[in-house]
């Protein structure tokens, strides 16, 4: 899966999360899930789990951790997707 | 250093099923923690409401070091949470106000813990009701320089949310005049006077209906 490609799936993961949908529809890697898209940080476990349920991938909390914006999730996915093959 | 962290989960927002998948609460409590659920005295609490529990101390800890360290980075299984103490006879009961302040907690049933991150020991006070879990940690057992407000607001606009509690908070500090809540460099909450920042430590929550703050002195 090409970054775009992950962008465009994790944008749907998101997407329950956020009320921000202005900031979602103009979502890059430099988006902040807090900070931008105002999510509650409770709900970034949620994400995690479902980005684990989404890819087939399984994401610990120390890669979890690093998942702050949009690229850094990208990288994490990204690298678990590539790990799989 | 001064510090505060605090931390409002409200418990109608959280989903009750996933809570309770080993998956999911493995990403925030360490198998230790996990354990401790199985004591007698957690008989009157659901585990979901642990689990929340210990993620509310957690991410109240976070906060507090955050103002000391910008580059930490917020590992739930990384703040371990030890010897729990809950009031004698402890059941959850409606919150049935609209708002609570208070300076510590003397009298109040709080349900109190430890966390460690590293080398740092900090100490955290939790109010439990049926609707949330407010949290506040400090740095000293003592919190009778602690203060804290929680309140039910008619909106979960995180707009809104955003401005009720710095209104909150303003309107409970003793002196008050021309003062607002600005952030620093960093992203964390700061009160300035007169647009100089105080060294007054401030922590800020909201979670659907609920906002929540603290204070240090």
């Amino acid at each position: 899966m090409t970054r775009q490609e992950i962008l465009n799936e994790l944008k749907k993961v998101i997407s329950p999360y956020t009320t921000n949908k202005e900031m979602l529809a103009q979502i890059n890697e430099d988006t902040d899930l807090l900070k931008d898209l105002k999510i509650n940080s409770a709900n970034l476990v949620d994400i995690i789990i479902d980005a684990e349920a989404k890819y087939d991938i399984e994401i610990d909390y120390d890669e979890a951790d690093k998942m702050m914006n949009v690229g850094s999730c990208i990288d994490v996915i990204s690298e678990k997707i590539g790990q799989k093959q | 250093m001064l510090s505060t962290g605090n931390d409002i989960v409200s418990l109608n927002a959280i989903n009750v099923t996933c809570t309770k998948q080993p998956n999911f609460y493995s990403k925030i409590l360490t198998p230790t923690e996990t354990a401790l659920y199985k004591q007698s005295r957690f008989a009157n609490i659901p585990f979901e409401v642990f689990v929340w529990l210990l993620w509310s101390i957690k991410e109240s800890a976070f906060k507090f070091l955050q103002r000391i360290d910008a580059d930490i980075l917020f590992t739930p299984v990384k703040f371990v949470v030890s010897d729990v103490q809950i009031p004698f006879g402890f059941t959850l009961s409606g919150f049935e106000a609209i708002k609570l302040t208070g300076i510590g907690f003397n009298g109040i049933p709080t349900i109190r813990s430890t966390v460690k991150f590293g080398d740092h020991i900090l100490y955290s006070s939790s109010l439990i009701y049926q609707e949330f879990i407010s949290t506040v940690v400090n740095g000293a057992e003592d919190f009778s320089r602690t203060h804290w407000g929680i309140k039910w607001i008619d909106s979960d606009d995180t707009e809104i949310q955003s401005a009720e509690v710095r209104a909150f908070l303003i309107d409970n500090l003793k002196d008050n005049i021309s003062i607002s809540i600005g952030k620093n460099p960093l992203g964390i909450p700061v009160l300035l006077k007169n647009n100089q920042e105080l060294t007054i430590p401030v922590s800020l929550s909201h979670h659907e209906y609920y906002i929540a703050y603290s204070f240090q002195l």
